[in-house]
């Protein structure tokens, strides 16, 4: 309305485009690495080709790391919203004793650093003599991504009115009832967009991985060896890869949804 | 539209002033003059474009067509702060984080005057809104409804502003509480002699404290007028059914200008000749319960018909009768010792004269 | 059996008539449903934490976890002539400095989430929530793609007629400009939501009683958004103080971080008790920080906004 505060808005927007570009640029090379002809990356790229997409498709190494990757973050998101969403009732829902020690305890974890998390648990796994490998990777995924999955679900409970269940037990629902009738239901968006972020951040998830998945690899683990090892425009190729399936699944995610609050909307 | 001659001068003029959001108007071109001093109060139900109208007053909305001017200058684009308004929320907005004292001060903290003439001002106004001084150092969080009134009230006077804006501050605070700070609020006003623009959707509180009311309805400005205008002389159905539970009769022209017949209950009526209708071939009688009266064996009045009772209420001092009258129900309010001492059920004749009613347009 | 005879509510004897299981204790609802997430916590979070604070206790360079003490590693630790003390002052530093950055930068952003970019805020936070779901490792490495010989940005200005971009791969200033990338995500939202917590009314009110921009963004703004501010500032601090990927793409080993010394020796010295006091340090060092912290906070409020 006025022109200082739309100055304002204008100077806040521009900043935000801008570091919104700096924030894409380095995804933006990467891509443009991988689509680039020859061994070596230079710019300005003299010449484009898919060669390099082409080989990392074919490629039956990386076929089984992407495999990898795919079952840890399923198994991981399935296993997080599970855990979250009892969690998120506890952080949330109920009035309890333990509840304010509970909620800064779940917090510890997203407040560690991963690199020290993973060799902690590194040297737990081997302590207690579990060979490293994909499964203890996803417990590894689980220990960080529950929290932050509790904590999305928590949001989505604290809106959640706790008169509902028990207007539902009054009507005569059972326990089971109540749960798949009202809590479930009501919950859906939150459970949704949690289960999207453990997919997400697990399929993304480098430090834990690093540590906790002994011989198997995962893509980021595999993308870090060939970094460290040497430049190959499979490196950009596969990092690229992976960022579109993140922004597919984002994107179904958002779309799925989207379905969802106009359904509980109606 | 009518207003009522006061020799003073406008504060506030509103000329042509419209205020759309995209596509939704949320205020109808509309003329209003806020005198110098008065109190004046608009009414509305939610959604009728009174805050908005309010906010364009404060400086935090612009209109979108049309004038403000404050004092014959034009001030449409000049911002909250500069304007020598202040505003009293209907959330109160007092800072959470600062003390009783540091709230009240905050206006003159942000002028830059100096401690200790701020703490003097401070106190002074907590004891003009009746706080005690010993919650100058008191968390505002920790007072109660009635105390933070008082709070926001000393701060929006802080820097001394000619006009204060209410908006509806006293909705969530309950109602004997809300009867006392009404009547503190219109001492204040007499004491402070400001002028005050006070938006609520209670007709009821804008009765009990304003010197003007302005009705608005979907962002139009319907009637303004003393509270005896509005109350005696609506202009229209809407304004007559926002003064509370009122028996309202379609009727349409039968032969000559007092003579009705009833829409939606049988019979015909006398109307008091009156200029609103003078023309119209449609019209709602409107009759307030407690000018109902229930007609014992041979009592007359102008209009008359038959009903079965219904229900009964007590209101206090009054009881309440629903009397059923075809598919309509009328609502009759009784004294207690005029109380019908009747079982649902029973027949009764209802009445009225006509110079009891008012007659307002479709 | 007294004790199993009362029921501890009323309604229980109501809802669950004879033949029902009956546990000689009772665990609250919200015991229960905090139960199986309090398990996977401690058996993946606080028993490692244990498991390294036992090892760092053992012989240093053996895996007599338990069976012998020492406080040997300790004493290496402080050891004046050690350089962990170094990595230490350079995660601490770089720490800090990525904080104040990070604040500088994020509250505009955080500022038009809130209250200017209106019904696009959903949008924009997605865009700034994305790259945390790309791993940092191929971020990162998106720089140095950009800033390396021959790079995108070395290439263009060579192109332009330049004599070439500046070299700042595998500096410090590097490491810190990747921790800022890195961690912007984790001052961003947690700041929104503290700037989400300040009533619109209350700045329109500020407004109207006189304040200015500067005087509203200092009397209001800031101190009701603190607890979102504090959280992202702590966030972003500890995740700091344990990177080490920036260091070593970015920072092409230039500089060893704290989290680098601690994985050398957990790797390739194979010196799992040094290695172990280490971490113990840091977990010390950001526990305490992190339990100050969490104590001045209601989360009820902050994320709940009752």
């Amino acid at each position: 309305m006025d022109q200082a505060r739309r100055r304002t808005a204008l100077l806040v927007s521009l900043w935000t485009g801008l570091i919104a570009l700096l924030l894409y640029l380095p995804i933006l090379c990467g891509a443009l690495a991988s689509l680039s002809k020859g061994r070596y990356f230079g710019f300005p790229v003299r010449a484009f080709s898919t060669e390099w997409w082409e080989r990392t498709f074919a490629s039956i190494e990386i076929g089984m790391i992407v495999e990898n990757s795919l079952l840890v973050a399923a198994l991981v998101t399935l296993l997080s919203v599970v855990f979250a969403f009892f969690g998120a009732l506890a952080f949330a829902r109920y009035d309890w004793k333990g509840r304010r020690l509970f909620q800064k305890l779940v917090l510890l974890p997203i407040f560690f650093p991963q690199p020290v998390l993973g060799l902690a648990l590194l040297l737990w796994f081997s302590a207690l003599g579990i060979q490293t490998s994909w499964m203890t990777a996803v417990f590894a995924h689980l220990v960080w991504i529950v929290p932050v999955v509790t904590l999305i679900i928590a949001i989505q409970v604290y809106g959640f009115d706790p008169a509902l269940e028990e207007a539902a037990r009054d009507l005569g629902a059972s326990r089971w009832q109540v749960l798949r009738e009202v809590t479930l239901p009501l919950l859906w968006p939150g459970i949704w967009s949690g289960a999207l972020f453990a997919f997400l951040l697990s399929w993304g998830n480098f430090p834990l991985s690093l540590y906790t998945a002994g011989a198997d690899s995962t893509v980021p683990k595999w993308l870090y060896s060939k970094m460290v090892a040497g430049y190959t425009p499979m490196v950009p190729a596969l990092g690229t890869m992976s960022t579109l399936v993140a922004a597919a699944a984002l994107l179904l995610g958002g779309l799925v949804m989207l379905l969802l609050r106009r359904r509980s909307a109606a | 539209m009518p207003t009522t001659d006061k020799p003073n001068l406008p504060i506030l003029q509103l000329v042509g002033v419209r205020k759309t959001f995209g596509d939704f108007v949320a205020v109808e071109t509309l003329d209003l003059d806020v005198m110098e001093g008065e109190f004046l109060t608009i009414v509305g139900p939610s959604g009728s474009g009174k805050t908005t109208l309010l906010r364009m007053l404060a400086g935090m909305e612009a209109p979108s067509a049309g004038d403000i001017s404050l004092r014959g200058v034009r001030i449409n684009e000049m911002p909250p702060e500069k304007r020598p308004t202040c505003m009293v929320f209907q959330s109160l907005a007092l800072f959470p984080h600062k003390s009783v004292g540091e709230n009240i001060e905050f206006p003159l903290k942000m002028r830059g005057v100096p401690a200790k003439a701020r703490k003097a001002r401070a106190l002074e106004l907590m004891g003009v809104v009746r706080l005690p001084e010993s919650y100058y150092a008191k968390n505002v969080m920790k007072c109660s409804g009635g105390e933070r009134q008082r709070v926001a009230l000393a701060r929006a006077l802080a820097y001394d502003p000619d006009v204060l804006f209410f908006d509806e501050p006293l909705s969530a605070i309950d109602y004997k509480l809300k009867k006392v700070l009404e009547k503190e609020l219109k001492d204040l006003h007499r004491e402070t002699g400001k002028t005050f623009v006070y938006i609520t959707h209670s007709l009821e509180e804008a009765m009990v404290m304003s010197d003007r009311i302005g009705v608005m309805r979907s962002g139009r400005l319907v009637q303004v007028g003393t509270p005896e205008e509005i109350y005696a002389k609506p202009v229209d159905r809407f304004v007559s059914e926002f003064m509370g539970e009122v028996n309202v009769i379609a009727v349409e022209r039968a032969a000559g200008v007092e003579d009705w017949t009833g829409v939606d209950v049988p019979g015909r009526f006398t109307l008091a000749p009156c200029q609103e209708i003078a023309d119209a071939a449609t019209a709602y009688v409107v009759v307030r319960p407690e000018y109902l009266r229930v007609l014992g064996e041979g009592a007359g009045a102008d209009n008359a018909l038959e009903g079965v009772i219904y229900n009964e209420y007590a209101l206090g001092s009054r009881i309440q009768y629903q009397v059923r009258v075809g598919e309509k129900v009328m609502l009759v309010e009784l004294s207690r010792a005029q109380a019908l001492h009747a079982a649902p059920g029973q027949r009764v004749r209802l009445g009225w004269d006509a110079r009891d009613a008012i007659a307002v347009r479709n | 059996m007294v004790s199993l005879s009362v029921s501890d509510r009323a309604t229980d004897t109501a809802t669950k008539p004879a033949g029902a299981p009956r546990l000689p204790f009772r665990l609250s609802p919200g015991a229960r449903a905090a139960l199986p997430l309090l398990g996977l916590l401690a058996v993946g979070f606080l028993a490692p934490l244990l498991a390294i604070l036992a090892f760092s206790f053992a012989p240093p360079r053996s895996f007599a976890v338990l069976r012998a003490f020492s406080l040997a590693n300790y004493a290496e630790l402080f050891s004046l002539s050690n350089t962990v003390w170094l990595s230490f002052l350079w995660s601490i530093g770089f720490a800090l400095a990525t904080v104040v950055l990070l604040a500088l930068i994020a509250y505009p952003i955080a500022f038009g989430l809130t209250f200017v970019f209106g019904r696009w805020s959903g949008l924009v936070s997605v865009l700034f929530v994305f790259p945390l779901f790309v791993s940092e490792n191929v971020r990162l490495y998106g720089w140095v793609l950009f800033f390396i010989k021959n790079g995108v940005l070395d290439g263009s200005l060579k192109a332009l007629g330049f004599s070439g971009g500046p070299q700042v791969l595998y500096t410090s200033g590097m490491i810190l400009a990747g921790m800022v990338y890195t961690y912007l995500p984790f001052m961003l939202f947690p700041m929104t939501l503290g700037l989400a917590m300040v009533p619109r009314d209350l700045i329109d009110a500020a407004r109207d009683l006189g304040a200015g921009r500067w005087q509203i963004w200092r009397e209001v703004e800031v101190p009701l958004a603190m607890p979102g501010i504090l959280i992202g500032t702590l966030l972003t601090f500890v995740l700091a103080i344990g990177a080490v990927a920036e260091a070593k793409i970015l920072g092409g080993q230039s500089v060893i971080v704290i989290s680098h010394d601690i994985e050398i020796a957990f790797t390739y010295s194979q010196n799992w008790p040094l290695g172990s006091a280490l971490a113990v340090l840091v977990t010390l060092f950001i526990g305490t920080l992190t339990l100050l912290a969490l104590q001045r906070l209601d989360l009820d409020r902050l994320l709940g906004r009752r």
